[in-house]
């Protein structure tokens, strides 16, 4: 019985015109997107294999210098682009692409792709997720608005009433006569992603079960909005006004909550400007050790503590070279500076998280941007882990050069050179992202926010559909 | 089948409907009769369990609707006084969607059956409802109520606004299907249309039933007199 309200909804739903019309330009959209989507993916892939690989090219084929030179003519990190953005690019616009790795400093990316844009970009790019995410919700709210109060306005409604159904069964019917076509036009779109995916041919980290949990995120994100749809149907008296409610709850859901929330966020925790931080850390950096100056106070109390624990008088007599040690000394220096102000960046990154977090309470669209930017890999939690490995690598980097200096030649001897062979032996960046088991452990609050507005905007759904006393 | 046992309704005070007793039997046509606002339209709802009682039973078949109110309207089959169906779907279509809310399974041809018996001329079955006429859409009502098997049928105003050959149509049906054991309670304006098809007769007014008397009774104009003497 259900199944049968549900594919006379769904014939209803056909034979109106709208759906048809609707969700063939949603359609349309798609295809658009995912195919260019698909193209700008593997333009980049190239030119990042490109790159990468020229950039190992550029560090092996150094002359013989010394170890330090090298460490300040530095390599790049290439942050990789993942299949699956190609369903959703998520902030990879903004976040850039590759980091300098040098001696002494961290650096931030650079070469956002929002850079070699217009200020048109502004106006955003036609992606799969913005479909998904804003589009169908609206489709769905344009085909079910109506759902019940067609049938109270047509008068139907009490023909039903007489009929002996129970609500519960008319509510589910009803929903699935609106769920079920947006669904499909979901999987199909997901199985064209897939094909494609499977297509490349370099797909790279491209997990199913991964597009399977985004399938699921999807499914539980229209899900709400057909149980939210039904709600103001069965409630609202007339079509129109279930149309401008419906309306205005998919404005504060998919466009006001967002942008309010990211003014909210920056208002209580703004981050600090890249001169205030860059001043911030050059400030603990005079503190401290500076491994191109023996003269300051913090070199001179390390070479004291250094010849104590060699029962040496000079540092000449050191079995290794000090310059280099020094050197080593005051680049683990700097980098636990830059982890410090790193790390205060990332709790202001966890504060303005948990704000999103919170904000999901009235807003569906929140939990299901989230999750869906993670499952690709194109969120901002991802683009961190990549800037850390890329520091790690740079620190193990620095270690290698530096030690090479200080055991392979004499305190002074600034002329050394080490055998070009070192800059091979430094084995190239090679990164892997968070495991998707992480990337879900991580996400799990936004897990439960979209499950719990699924399972309330239910209960609310049934209580309300018991009222209509069919 | 049918009884009402002192049932209420009132309002905010007012009462709609006061100590209705009455007793629709397998067969019987029972006609309410009665001006506008009398309490016919609420004696119907009252039995389809759309409004609560303020006092008193409405029971179908061995039921309470209060108490069994998806048990009752299993048994019974409503036709308002403007029967609305789906416009997309087509008068098959419409059946069959109501037929299989009633739970009862049919294919097309049994379903076309049900259209033909109640009168539906055979072009008309796959047309959409939109094109229909009222009387038309009444037809695929009482098709609804062949489909449905049901032992009770509750009609508010069903003939009112149809041509006579329409409403002639109508009658003959609702005969049909009193032969077949249907207890029908119908309210209507149609004194004529009572005394042809009803069994038995009721004058309401004011929320209460004023006469009641069985149609071999009386004449068309004794009817017609007796009807005019409790309205005045």
């Amino acid at each position: 019985m259900v199944l049968k309200i549900a594919s006379k909804e769904m014939k209803e739903v056909l034979r109106d015109g709208r759906f048809r019309v609707l969700s063939a330009l949603c359609l349309v959209l798609l295809l658009v997107a995912v195919f260019s989507g698909k193209r700008y993916y593997e333009h980049v892939n190239a030119q990042h294999r490109d790159a990468a690989e020229k950039e190992r090219l550029n560090w092996v084929s150094q002359d013989a210098k010394n170890p330090h030179s090298a460490a300040h003519y530095g390599t790049h990190a290439f942050k990789p682009k993942y299949p699956m953005s190609l369903i959703d690019q998520g902030v990879d616009k903004y976040t850039g692409v590759s980091i300098y790795l040098e001696a002494h400093v961290r650096n931030e990316a650079q070469f956002m792709a929002a850079q070699d844009q217009t200020a048109l970009s502004r106006f955003g790019d036609l992606t799969p997720d913005f479909i998904l995410l804003f589009l169908l919700p609206l489709l769905i709210i344009l085909v079910g608005f109506n759902a019940i109060t067609r049938e109270k306005e047509n008068g139907t409604l009490r023909l039903l009433q007489s009929m002996g159904i129970s609500p519960l069964n008319l509510a589910l019917g009803k929903w699935l006569g609106i769920f079920i076509p947006v669904a499909a036009l979901l999987a199909f779109i997901f199985l064209l992603a897939a094909w494609l995916l499977n297509n490349l041919s370099d797909f790279g980290t491209f997990s199913l079960s991964a597009l399977l949990i985004l399938f699921s995120v999807y499914l539980l994100y229209y899900a709400v909005f057909s149980n939210l749809v039904l709600i103001v149907s069965a409630w609202a008296k007339k079509s129109s006004i279930a149309f401008v409610i419906l309306l205005s709850a998919w404005i504060v859901a998919c466009l006001g909550m967002p942008k309010l929330t990211t003014n909210l966020a920056n208002t209580l925790y703004p981050y600090p400007t890249q001169q205030e931080f860059m001043e911030a850390v050059n400030e603990d950096k005079k503190k401290g050790l500076d491994g191109h100056d023996p003269w300051n106070d913090a070199a001179k109390k390390l070479e004291q503590e250094v010849l104590a624990e060699h029962g040496v008088d000079s540092v000449h007599k050191l079995p290794f070279n000090f310059d280099g040690y020094l050197m080593q000394k005051g680049e683990e220096h700097e980098a636990e500076i830059f982890f410090k102000h790193y790390e205060h960046l990332k709790e202001i990154y966890e504060k303005q998280s948990s704000l999103y977090k919170n904000a999901a309470i009235l807003s569906p669209f929140l939990p299901a941007r989230f999750l869906s930017m993670a499952l690709c890999r194109t969120d901002y939690h991802s683009h961190w882990h990549f800037s850390d490995e890329a520091e790690k690598y740079r620190l193990h980097m620095m270690n290698a050069l530096n030690m090479d200096f200080a055991d392979n030649s004499t305190y002074g001897d600034w002329s050394y050179k080490s055998n070009p062979e070192l800059w091979a032996k430094i084995e190239p960046f090679d990164y892997n992202p968070p495991t998707y088991a992480s990337v879900l452990a991580f996400n799990a609050g936004n897990f439960t926010v979209l499950i719990f507005w699924f399972l309330i905007s239910g209960v609310v759904l049934v209580y309300r559909c018991k009222k209509l006393k069919v | 089948m049918l009884e009402a046992r002192n049932l209420s309704k009132s309002y905010n005070g007012t009462a709609a409907l006061q100590g209705l007793n009455l007793l629709v039997k397998p067969g019987d046509i029972f006609c309410l009769l009665g001006a506008n606002g009398a309490g016919k339209t609420t004696t119907i709802n009252l039995f389809l369990n759309f409004i609560e009682p303020s006092g008193g039973e409405a029971v179908i078949g061995e039921y309470r609707v209060t108490d069994a109110p998806l048990e009752t309207k299993k048994l019974l089959a409503y036709i308002p006084e403007n029967l609305m169906l789906y416009p997309n779907l087509t008068g098959i279509e419409n059946l069959d969607y109501f037929s299989s809310l009633a739970g009862k399974k049919y294919n097309q041809q049994e379903l076309g059956k049900f259209l033909a018996e109640a009168g539906l001329q055979e072009d008309a079955h796959a047309k959409r409802i939109n094109t229909y006429s009222k009387g038309m859409r009444q037809k695929v009502g009482i098709a609804i109520s062949l489909a449905k098997q049901a032992k009770v049928l509750l009609l508010d105003e069903p003939t009112s606004g149809l041509d006579p050959k329409a409403s002639n149509e109508f009658a003959a049906l609702l005969k049909k299907l009193s032969q077949q054991g249907v207890a029908t309670l119908m309210a209507t304006h149609d004194l004529f249309r009572a005394k042809e098809t009803g069994t038995h007769i009721g004058i309401m007014k004011e929320g209460k039933l004023v006469e009641t008397l069985t149609t071999e009774q009386i004449n068309h104009a004794d009817l017609e007199k007796l009807y005019l003497q409790h309205m005045n």
